[in-house]
Order: structure tokens, then sequence, then C-alpha cells
């Protein structure tokens, strides 16, 4: 009797772990906002990672819209603003988005500030470009030769894109009520290329993400509102819009965040792509065509900004991390065969929070990735910092490639191999909305993963494969 | 006693795996994501039609195609909320003149008036997936030889000439099919009766019905009525 309620109790175990994977209720990220030194309420936008002041050390660039940009760095375990030269800091001008790419082959990275202060069309203040000289920055814009294409419209996000391969980086500027702008550095002067490279439409421009969506070199998704989005193709560093042939138009849908991910596991770059109020799309190629995969969880329209693709927990698996503006975030993994299961979110949940931008980054070095998201639009919010609550046994790969100026190869594409798996990442060019990711492919290892090697596919397609003797560390990739 | 017990728990939780994975088909997402192939300019006035074609193209069941149906305004052209609640109207069937009732997914009131005033009703039978079925569709004469054709509705899309274009919309006995009638059977006496006293399909379609063409602003102001009239 007694043998026969115990093997019934065991089966009802049984059952229930069976059904337990659904339910995936523990508190997932922990606040270290406590982290920020100093953290007044603002308006803060889009945020970006990169090296400012070239000590290989990466900051979270904060902008702030007639707030200050800031430069937060990790030191003694607290992260400070490190910006106090007015060109950077820059009150005056309302800064929304920002993007960081190496557009003078100096091998450090320039950050381009993209100011807004009207809502479309025409703007007062233009752009910025900033540049390390010694220990000034300077805008690049302000030198007399480099005033002629000035970007007078308002914008919203902004992406480097490596359109040649070379490593001579443009940018692509994602307008609003005006022409796209394409801002290259020819015969040592800044031009707007959006003309000559077909990319000058206009359009209510939102987001933007350039990697290796179509080819082998860098080809650009731009998520628009009142009117289809673009898929650039490039085509010999010339782009061509197939967003109608690939299905990912989505012309009555007013998009926002957006990044790229490998949502199959399958060792390419898919899109996820968030809709205002409208349903958020998870594009996976499949017979050259985007198929939206997303479930009614994932979809379900909201109040949507930024979203990002990262493996916050280190279990091998991504996560998408959907910043809401005045309405709770939410956060889903990404399962095998693109299954999007919900993780209900307390911490990090910021029901009332005006989410207006977010960003990765390992920045305090511990393998596990931070969270910083920037709150404000129309109510001054301080930023919120955010880390997943995980044992600190899960292991860790990060690869960092380096182009052969020296610079962070954003455009590239890393792609981890194992006897599980083959999982692609963009070494991020500008994602989300606003916004630009640490530029590291950042993977968690799986349980039971073995027989690792990492391909690097550069931004002219070329590709390096590295083996992979131990975990837990950033491997620095060059190219050759 | 126990085995029993056993049982129905992993058919509870056979049931509960089975919905965690079973994805209920989303007809308004797909219509949004194929708004730019339904509709190749942007232009969507009156564009009942275009949306009808799309759907009946489609390999699907008969409920799909109803689920589908409910998503489009036949008058106007417009997307409609998926929870919309459909309007209970009446139109004249073509052949017999007979009165046949049904549910009409409109964008806004007006549109419930326009349909009952200037469409008729035609039977039609497709074979879906699931087999053969029979069904009420509303129609319009044939617009294309109108001297008059609202310049605000792409021709082109209707219109080889002036002949209806088979391939871009769909016609019955040379009139163009502009939507569903879901549900449709013929009127009884008290159903007429509903639909003439209801506030809407009653009182505010007279009222309607009986504004000069010039002076009409709400809905799809003329242009409906203009093509179908």
């Amino acid at each position: 009797m007694k043998t026969k309620l115990s093997n019934f109790f065991k089966k009802i175990i049984f059952l229930s772990v069976l059904i337990i994977p659904n339910i995936v209720n523990a508190d997932f990220f922990k606040d270290i906002t406590a982290k920020i030194a100093d953290n007044p309420k603002r308006l803060s936008y889009g945020i970006s990672v990169a090296d400012i002041d070239q000590n290989g050390k990466y900051e979270f660039i904060v902008t702030g819209f007639g707030y200050p940009n800031l430069a937060l760095s990790y030191e003694n375990g607290k992260l400070i603003n490190i910006a106090n030269q007015n060109i950077f800091s820059d009150e005056s001008r309302k800064t929304i988005g920002v993007a960081a790419c190496d557009v003078d082959r100096d091998g450090y990275e320039e950050i381009y500030f993209l100011n807004t202060d009207t809502y479309s069309g025409t703007k007062k203040y233009s752009d910025r470009l900033i540049d390390l000289v010694g220990s000034k920055f300077l805008d690049m814009f302000e030198i007399k030769k480099n005033k002629e294409d000035l970007n007078l419209t308002a914008g919203r996000s902004v992406a480097c894109v490596d359109r040649k391969g070379d490593g001579k980086y443009g940018i692509y500027v994602s307008n609003y009520g005006g022409p796209t702008r394409f801002y290259e550095i020819e015969n040592k002067k800044i031009k707007d290329k959006s003309v000559n490279l077909n990319l000058d439409k206009v359009t209510g421009g939102r987001a933007v993400v350039s990697g290796h969506i179509l080819t082998d070199r860098s080809d650009i998704f731009a998520a628009n509102e009142r009117g289809a989005n673009f898929l650039l193709k490039n085509n010999n560093g010339v782009f061509e819009d197939l967003a109608f042939n690939y299905r990912v138009d989505d012309v009555i849908q007013n998009g926002r965040g957006t990044a790229l991910s490998d949502i199959l596991y399958r060792g390419r770059l898919d899109i996820i792509s968030g809709n205002w109020q409208g349903y958020h799309r998870a594009y996976v190629l499949k017979d050259n065509q985007f198929k939206d995969i997303g479930n009614s969880k994932f979809d379900k329209p909201s109040r949507i900004r930024t979203i990002i693709s990262a493996d916050f927990d280190n279990d091998g698996y991504d996560e998408v991390f959907m910043n809401n503006i005045a309405e709770p975030n939410k956060l889903f993994k990404i399962r095998e065969n693109g299954k999007f299961e919900e993780i209900k979110l307390e911490t990090g949940l910021e029901a009332d929070g005006y989410g207006t931008g977010a960003a990765v980054a390992d920045i305090d070095n511990d393998g596990i990735l931070e969270l910083l998201v920037s709150r404000g639009e129309s109510k001054e919010q301080p930023l919120t910092l955010y880390k997943a609550k995980i044992d600190k046994q899960t292991k860790y790969l990060r690869i960092k490639p380096i182009n052969k100026f020296g610079a962070p190869a954003r455009g590239a594409t890393v792609t981890l191999i194992s006897n599980q798996r083959k999982h692609s990442k963009t070494i991020d060019s500008g994602s989300g909305y606003l916004c630009q990711m640490e530029p590291v492919a950042h993977y968690g290892i799986r349980k039971n993963e073995k027989d690792f090697k990492v391909e690097v596919k550069w931004t002219n397609g070329s590709k390096d494969i590295i083996k992979i003797d131990s975990l837990n560390q950033t491997i620095i990739v060059k190219q050759k | 006693m126990k085995k029993n017990l056993l049982k129905l728990l992993v058919i509870f939780f056979v049931l509960i795996q089975f919905d965690s994975i079973s994805e209920e088909k989303n007809y308004h997402k797909e219509l949004i994501a194929d708004w730019s192939r339904i509709f190749p300019d942007q232009n969507r006035n009156a564009g009942g039609p275009m949306f009808f074609k799309y759907i009946i193209d489609k390999e699907i069941t008969y409920k799909d195609f109803k689920e589908f149906n409910k998503l489009y305004c036949a008058v106007s052209g417009s997307l409609i909320d998926p929870n919309a609640e459909p309007d209970f109207i009446y139109a004249n069937e073509s052949k017999s003149g007979e009165k046949i009732c049904g549910d009409y997914y409109k964008c806004c009131i007006p549109c419930s008036c326009d349909i009952m005033k200037y469409s008729e009703v035609e039977k039609m039978k497709h074979k879906f997936l699931d087999g053969l079925k029979e069904f009420y569709v509303f129609t319009i004469r044939n617009p294309c030889n109108k001297k008059d054709f609202p310049n605000r509705v792409n021709k082109n899309y209707f219109c080889d000439g002036e002949k209806i274009n088979d391939d871009q919309v769909y016609s019955l006995n040379d009139k163009l099919v502009i939507g569903l009638l879901h549900e449709g059977r013929s009127c009884k006496k008290n159903d007429i009766d509903f639909v003439n006293s209801h506030q809407v399909t009653g009182r505010f379609c007279e009222f309607r019905n009986n504004t000069p063409l010039e002076n009409l602003k709400t809905g799809m102001g003329d242009i409906f009525i203009k093509l179908a009239r």
C-alpha cells in the first residue's frame, strides 16, 4: 500500500516537473541602480557603449534631452560620469540618438550624437560627430570644410555601416520627415553620400540596424513610422530596398526598437522588430522571405521603445528585453525552434517608467551583462541598472573582434559553434531604439555544452575560425 | 479510483502543455503583414473588393474565410478591430429582391447604412480546404463604365477597361463582390422590424440615407456611394 502510494506521488511529481518550464516566475533581475554614483532625475534617451577615453574600457554613453550627455565609467564599484567637456555634454542641443564607430580609421571610435529639437522636418541644431584629439573632444562637424552637409532634419536613430567592408565606417542617420543621411569621410571631408547610395528617402525614420542580414556585407534594416520599413541589400556598397520582396515592409505598423538576433540558433542573424502599439515581429528568413514567428505573447502590441536580444543569465539562450514607455517592460527567453517563453518580471518591470532607451555591456567585467535603462520623454526620471540574478558559477565566453585598423568591428558577425548550437551574434552597429550595445559577442554556456569554436565573419565577408580552449574569458580577435 | 485520478491528471497536464504550445491563428496580424500586397499603392479607399479577393484566393478553411472577412469594412476598405461587434442588417438579393438578413462587420456606423442602401447580396459557392460551402456576399454593379468613377478610388484595382478585372477582384454575374454577409439567411418579419427600429440601422440610417450626397461628411463620405450607386 505504502509503495503504491509512493509510486502515485512520484508520478504526480514527474508530471509537475513537466509543466514547470511553462511557469518561469522567479525574479530574473536584481536592481543595482545604486551603483550609479550620481543619478538625478532627467530626460535621457539613447545609450551607446564605447570607449570614449581610449583606455580600453567601455563606458555607457547616455544622451540627454536638454540635459548633459553622460559617459558612465565603471570605477571602484560605481558608475561615474567622466564626461566633463562641454562639447560632449552639450546640454543645449537635445540629443536622442547615439552610435560610435571609427569613421576616420585611426583605430578609435568617434561618437555620433543625433540632436533633435523638433518632432519632424527641419531642426535648429545639427548633429555632432565627436572625436578625441589628444585629451580634447572636438566636433568634426564644426570644422569649416565639414559644414556643407550638416543634418538639419529631425531624426531618431543612427547606426554605423562599413558598406565596402574596408573598415571605413559611414553613419546612417534615420531622419524623420526629411531624407535619410549617410555620412562618410571622403578626401578628409565629411560628406553626405545618401543620394549616391540610394538611401536618401523621406520617411518617418525610427530605428536602424546593420549587419549580415542578406549578404556577406553590411546590409541595413530600418524600421519606419507612417511608411514602409527598409531592408537595404548591400550590392557592392550601394543599397537596394527589398523590404517588400522579403515581406518586412510592414507598411501600416509604426516601427520602433529593432535588433538582430539568431532566433533559431542556426548560425544566421534574423530580425526582431517592435511596432508602436502594433504587433512585434520576430522575422526569420525562410525561402527568400522573412516569416514572422513571434507567438501571441511576444507579438502583443505595446508602447515599445528599445528591444535588446542578449543572454543576460548566461544560460546559453538569448533573452529579448522589451522596454516599454509608461507601460511595464517585458522579457522573453528564446528557446529552441524560435519559441518565445515569457519571463515574468518583478524587478525591472518599471510599470511607471518612461523608458526611452537601453543598452547592455559587461561594464564591471565579471562575465555577466549589465542592463542600463534610460528614461524620460514626458517625465524626468533617473537611470536604472539591472543584472540577472544568477549563480556566479555560470560560464561564459566573450568575443571582441577588432578590425584591421584596431577599432571594434561593428557589423561583423560572431558565431559560436558547439555540440549543441551554432549561434550568431552581431557586433552591434546600432540597435534597439536610438541605442547601440557593446561591440562584444557575449555567450552564456549551456549545460553539458562542449567542443567550442568561434567563427568571425568580418564586414568584408571573410571568415576566421578560432578554437576555444577555455571559457570565462574575453577573447580579442584581430582581423588580418 | 487512483487510476482514474491519475488519468485525469495526465489529461490535465497534457492539455496544459498543449495550450502552451498551440497558437490561435492571428487573422488580423496576417492582414496587416500583407497590407502592401493587398493594396500595392496603399490606397485602400472602398477597398473591400481587394480584401475579398485576397482572402478567397487563400487555401484556407471556411472558418478561416469567415474570420478574415470579419476584419475589414466592405464599404471603406478599413481594417476592423478584432473585437468589433457586427451590425445586424439586411440587403436585397439581386435575383429575387428578397431581403437577406445577417451580420455586417463595419468600421463605423454610416457604412452599415451605405451597404444596406447601395449593395445587393448574391449567393456564392466556393470550395475551401474543408469542402464546398455556400454563403451570401455583398455585391455592387460593375462600376468600370462609370463616367463619375470616384477619383479617390484606384480604378486600376477594379477595372480592366470597362470590365471588372478578375485578376485583382472577384466578380459574380458581372457584379463586383465587396465583402461577406455573415450568417446570411432570409429575413423574418421580426428581423426586419429589428433592423428598422434599431438606433443605427433604423433611425440613423434613415437620416443618412435622406441626406444629399454633397452633405455627407461621415463614414466614407460620398466615395463608396459614387462607386456603388
